[in-house]
Order: C-alpha cells, then structure tokens, then sequence
C-alpha cells in the first residue's frame, strides 16, 4: 500500500495526517490543481455535492449513499471547512482523493475556502455570566455536548490551531486555496477575486476550479452569476486577466444568491454582494448554451430546491447543519445521459470523537471533571455551570 | 434537551415534569414548555414569504419552536416564537447598516442598472414577547363575546381585551436573588433565528429559560454584530415569584444597548471582532440606550 493511500485509510478514519504529511500533500495537490482550469470540463455519470462544513461523519455518510470514489465521479460545490467539528480531516480527504484519483473527483472553490473567512472566528468558551451562562446537570448526554458545542462558532484557523498546535497546517490548505484562486482586494471579509500571476511555478498557469461544465450542458458554481460575466468565455477570459487586480467576478461565483424577488440585478443591503433574479438565469443559460445551473450556497431544509422553472437548482449536502438545523442533506447524481437523481440523506449518529478533550469545570466547586468521568456520575448538579473545551 | 433533574428536588417544590415526551415542567400553577424544532421547510418559508409580505429571511429560521409559559388558571399565555419577532422586524424597518466594503461596492456598481434592497438585513427586532389568553371553550362557553369554534375548541383572544397590560414600574430584577444555589428544575434555550450576514457578523434571536423551586427566570436576547460597523443587544428579561398563584405577577426587564465599533475604539477597547463574540462577556461595554422595567399583573379570572 502507497503512502497516500494508507494516508486515505487514515483520514477516513478520521485521523488526521502528521504536519510533515499534510505539506507534502498539499504540494502534490498543487502541481494537479494548477493544471485544472477556470472552467473545468467534466463528465458524466458525474454526481454533484454541495457544501460539506466540516461535518466528516456526515461526508461519510455521503459516500454511503453516493458510493466510494473513484468508483463515483465526485464534483464537490465547494466550502469544505468551517462550522463543522472537522474541518481539517473534511478537507485532507477530498485533498488526498483528489491527489490520488485526479480524474474522478473535482473540487470547486468555496466562499469559505478563504483566508479571510477561516481566520476570522472565535474561541470556544462557554460563558460563565450567572443569568446566561449554560447550565448541565449528570448525567451528560451526547446531545448536551452538541447542544453547547454547536453554539460556538468553529472555524478551520481555530481548529488547526487546536489539533496541531501551530497554524502551519492552515497556511498549507490555505496556500491551495490561493492557489486555486485569489487573494485578498476589497476591504472587508469578503472573499474577493483576483488571479495571483503564480510564475514561478512554470508553465501556463491556469487557476483553481471556480467553476465546472458538465458535458457542457450542467453549468456548477458554489454561489451564483455576476453581473460581470455573461459567457463562460468571461470566465475563461478572467482567467487571462489575473494581474488586472480589482476585477469582482470571482467574489460574485463564490458569493451571489438567486433570489426570487429580483428581476435583473439587485445589490444586497448590506451594500456589498449581489442578488440575481429569473431573468439573468434565462439569458444566461441561453447565451450558453446549457440546461441549467446547479449551485450550492444556501441552506435548503430539504437538500435540494429548484428555482425560476428549473433553470437551476441549489445543492445542499450538509445534513442538520451546525448540528442543530434538522435538516436533510442531497446530492445530484447525473447519469451518462445526465437524466438527474436526487439522492437525499440524513446526518450521521452523534457521538463522541475519541480525540476530543471535554473539560467540565463546576462553577459551584471549581472541581474539573473529564467528560468520561461525569458519564454515570451524579456529581455535577443542576445549577453549576460548565465550560467546555474541546481537543 | 434530555435532561434527568433530582427526583426530590423536584417533589419537594411540588413540580412535575411534562408527561409524553414533552419537554417542560409544571410548577405552582404554570406550565413552562419549550418546543424545538428544525428549520422551516420550503414550503412554510413561502407561506411566510406571502404573510409578511417579503422574500428576505434569515438563514437558518426555527420557526416551529418556541418556549411557552402557561398559567394554567388564568389561560394567560406567554410565548415566544420566531413568527411574531419578524412581524416585529418588518414593522421596524429600520434603515440598512453599511458594512466598510460597500464604498468599494457602490464604485463598481451602476446604480441605474441594479435594484438597491433596502430591507434591513440585521433582522433588528423589538420582540419581547407574545401574550394571548387561551381559554378552554368548554369551561367559557357561555362567554359571549368570544367567538368559539366548537365545544372543544380553544380561542386565543388577543391580550388587550382581557386588559392583559404591562405596566411601567420602578421595581427591578432580584439578581441575587437569581444566583442564589438553588436547583434547577429546568432549563433550556431555544433558537429562534440565526444569521450570518454573509460572514460579516451575527444576528441572533434567543431565549432561554430556568425553573427554580422559587421563580421562574427567562431572558429573550437578540444578538447583532455587524463586524467593523456596530453592535446592539436588547435583552428581555421576566421573572415571576412564586406567591400568589391564583394571580401571580410578573417582572419585565429591557435593556437595549448599542455601539458602534468606532466608538468602542475610542474607548480604547479592541475592535476586532473576536473580541465580542459572547454578548454576555462585553455586554457592559455596550451603552445602554433604552431600559425600562414593567410589571404584568396577571388576571385571577376572565
């Protein structure tokens, strides 16, 4: 057995690789991924996921229902990390796979895959405030520890922090999101393209995945249209323009929204991000060609939802999302005739990761209990409070 | 949440909880339940979408749950859902908040060509609450001024009729008197709604509940963070001591508070926004900008 295929066996296990494992990874990654292109072809039988957050077990489950790759063609949506508790082994299992099987698995960018939006999250700490703080009593149940961890907000720089002690690990997956894609420009959080000329690395360079045309009649992107781009040749051609710095195309297919109140354009309130209406979609799928557009993006209670008479379709694959949604999850399985199958799931049975470090400090005590520890113990009572901490 | 509370605890405060799998307790003469619920489905979305006439909602919206407290003599009903915190919202259209990338947004944009949306998308509500008087129609059916269904049906009479009035009062929260060890004979919160405004913040609707031998305690707090922009929390808080059980009388705190980022930095405080992920934490930093203490005396009868 290869090294990087025990290193998949390992990451479906949940395990994550070694720092040294994960740069060497994340450099044979680069080398596949700068050879794809802007607009990736790909074809079927092909099926199509949305986005994954973190939740491994709930990937797992995925491949359950859609079958093991290479076995499957995968295109996965984009926004592999963040939310989820596992971001990190998420996001090296599609790497690996994709380093192993680079013909039948395609990743495509995600809002989150970002510099900006990965680093920007908040310690977990459960707050000790006596009229809001979170109160437990013994003995502990799984759903307790989902319920006050999942009220934190998780991001992938905390957790590589956590699960590697440095941030190295989250400058190599980031580095492939660069790769792929763009670097900072506006100001603000938002993810927002332009091409980083990489020449150094030799050749032609073509871009990460921000997009894929399926037998040229499936056109997939994480968030939407831009009021930038009328043609897939614009979006081939942004390609060739990456030292044109303050270009918004990119941010617009990895942030915009189909929404069905707008007929044409509409510019969020928030004064940056834009809504795209009925009529963009017609012109759009028209002018190229395709039947229609399958996106992810947006949390849809029953996996999937069409919009504007089936022009296109929003993927969810992100089953009782942040833990705590209840809803189901889909993937889009296309046949070699593209006929469509929604294949809808549930989330994976809670449980407690052997890896986690759950501390329980009564506030009435001060006592610290391990999470194992308080399992069928009554010493925690009702009225104390407890934080957690976990890994 | 599964919770197991003392037996004794319980027994000795007279308690019991719901029986069937409901998730609440019964306590002298209330009824404390929480319901929740996942996310509405795309369906109840649209119904949504025509009864408040709007298509913009937050993303995550538990619109099934909700935290009910029942005085079982009276009917007096106070509940908290998602519903009628977006009846609040619509109604106080406040302006949109700017986020620091719009300047560059609105020199890329051509105005003429696009819609600018200006619903306020932090879903800023006043919500503190609903109330209605539910009365079993079997016992009132000889009350004329209700229209009733059937026999067995319950009608939900709007508050006012029954002069169901908060009132304004100088009387405070016993906050001591809440932090005091007492059991806990329930607990729980409940997610109204949830946004994350394009990962430029929170907004956040929730309440929370405890049940103690003596009182019940409640917060209702709705959590905005518009990263770089500003902050505004508005807490509701009610307490009702147990006493007089036949007619109990309830305590409503609010607080609102709001800053703006810049005027946090001239404070001297930090201003990124990791800083301010836990409202409870930084909640004195935030000046108070509306507070105001009521009392609900509720009806022995209808």
């Amino acid at each position: 057995m290869s090294d990087l295929d025990r290193q998949i066996e390992q990451l479906k296990k949940c395990e994550p690789l070694k720092e040294s494992e994960v740069k060497a990874l994340c450099l044979k990654a680069m080398e596949i991924l700068v050879e794809e292109s802007n607009v990736q072809r790909v074809d079927a039988p092909v099926t199509i996921c949305g986005d994954i957050h973190g939740q491994f077990y709930d990937m797992k489950e995925l491949f359950k229902v859609g079958g093991d790759c290479p076995k499957t063609n995968y295109l996965f949506l984009g926004d592999f990390v963040d939310r989820g508790f596992y971001s990190v082994e998420t996001f090296l299992l599609l790497l690996a796979l994709k380093v192993r099987y680079p013909d039948r698995i395609t990743l495509i960018r995600g809002n989150h895959e970002s510099r900006q939006i990965t680093q920007v999250k908040f310690p977990l700490l459960a707050s000790p405030h006596p009229l809001a703080g979170i109160f437990v009593s013994a003995p502990l149940s799984i759903q307790h520890i989902y319920d006050i961890l999942s009220k934190q907000v998780y991001g992938f720089y905390d957790e590589c922090l956590r699960k590697y002690g440095s941030v190295n690990v989250w400058r190599y997956c980031t580095d492939i999101f660069d790769y792929l894609r763009c670097e900072k420009s506006w100001s603000g959080k938002l993810a927002m393209g332009i091409w980083v000329d990489h020449g150094d690395m030799g050749g032609s360079l073509d871009t990460l995945v921000l997009s894929a045309l399926i037998e040229n009649k499936v056109f997939s992107v994480h968030g939407g249209l831009s009021p930038a781009i009328s043609t897939l040749d614009q979006i081939r051609i942004i390609d060739r323009k990456q030292e044109v710095p303050h270009d918004g195309a990119m941010c617009d297919l990895l942030w915009s929204d189909p929404e069905d109140i707008v007929d044409g354009w509409g510019l969020s309130p928030r004064g940056a991000g834009f809504l795209f209406g009925g009529s963009v979609v017609t012109s759009f799928n028209h002018s190229n060609n395709i039947d229609y557009i399958c996106r992810a993006h947006q949390l849809v209670m029953e996996g999937y939802k069409w919009m504007f008479n089936n022009q296109i379709v929003t993927v969810w694959s992100a089953p009782n999302y942040c833990y705590r949604c209840g809803n189901v999850a889909a993937i889009l399985e296309l046949d070699e005739n593209l006929n469509k199958q929604f294949r809808v799931f549930d989330a994976a049975p809670q449980h407690i990761h052997s890896a986690w470090l759950i501390e329980l400090v009564s506030l009435e005590t001060g006592d610290k209990y391990l999470w194992g520890e308080l399992l069928n113990s009554q010493l925690l009572k009702w009225s104390s409070i407890v934080v957690i901490r976990s890994w | 949440m599964e919770v197991e509370v003392d037996e004794n605890d319980l027994k000795a405060a007279g308690a019991e909880l719901l029986p069937g799998g409901r998730h609440g307790i019964r306590i002298q003469g209330w009824e404390v339940e929480s319901l929740k619920r996942s996310i509405l489905s795309s369906s109840t979305l649209q119904l949504w979408e025509e009864k408040l006439q709007t298509s913009h909602f937050p993303e995550m919206i538990f619109g099934e749950s909700c935290l009910v407290l029942k005085h079982l003599n009276s009917g007096t009903k106070i509940h908290f859902n998602a519903f009628d915190a977006l009846i609040g919202w619509k109604q106080e259209a406040l302006p949109p908040v700017e986020v620091p990338a719009a300047a560059q947004w609105k020199f890329r944009c051509k105005p003429d060509q696009q819609v600018i949306l200006d619903y306020d998308y932090t879903f800023t509500t006043p919500y503190r609450g609903s109330e209605t008087i539910e009365i079993d129609a079997t016992k009132f059916a000889t009350m004329n001024s209700i229209s009733l269904d059937g026999p067995n049906e319950k009608a939900n009479v709007s508050a006012g009729t029954y002069n169901l009035q908060w009132e304004d009062c100088t009387e405070q929260i016993d906050v001591v008197a809440l932090a005091s060890k007492e059991p806990i004979l329930f607990y729980d919160e409940v997610v109204l709604y949830e946004d994350e405004l394009a990962d430029n913040g929170v907004s956040l609707l929730t309440v929370k509940v405890r049940v103690m031998p003596s009182s019940w305690f409640l917060l209702l707090r709705f959590w905005l963070r518009v990263d770089g922009v500003l902050m505004r929390l508005r807490d509701t808080r009610m307490h009702c001591v147990f006493g007089d059980n036949a007619s109990p009388t309830i305590l409503r705190e609010t607080c609102w508070r709001e800053a703006t980022f810049q005027s946090l930095s001239a404070k001297g405080y930090p201003t990124d926004s990791a800083s301010y992920s836990d409202p409870s934490v930084i909640s004195q930093r935030l000046p108070i900008i509306m507070h105001k203490t009521e009392v609900l005396k509720v009806p022995a009868h209808i």
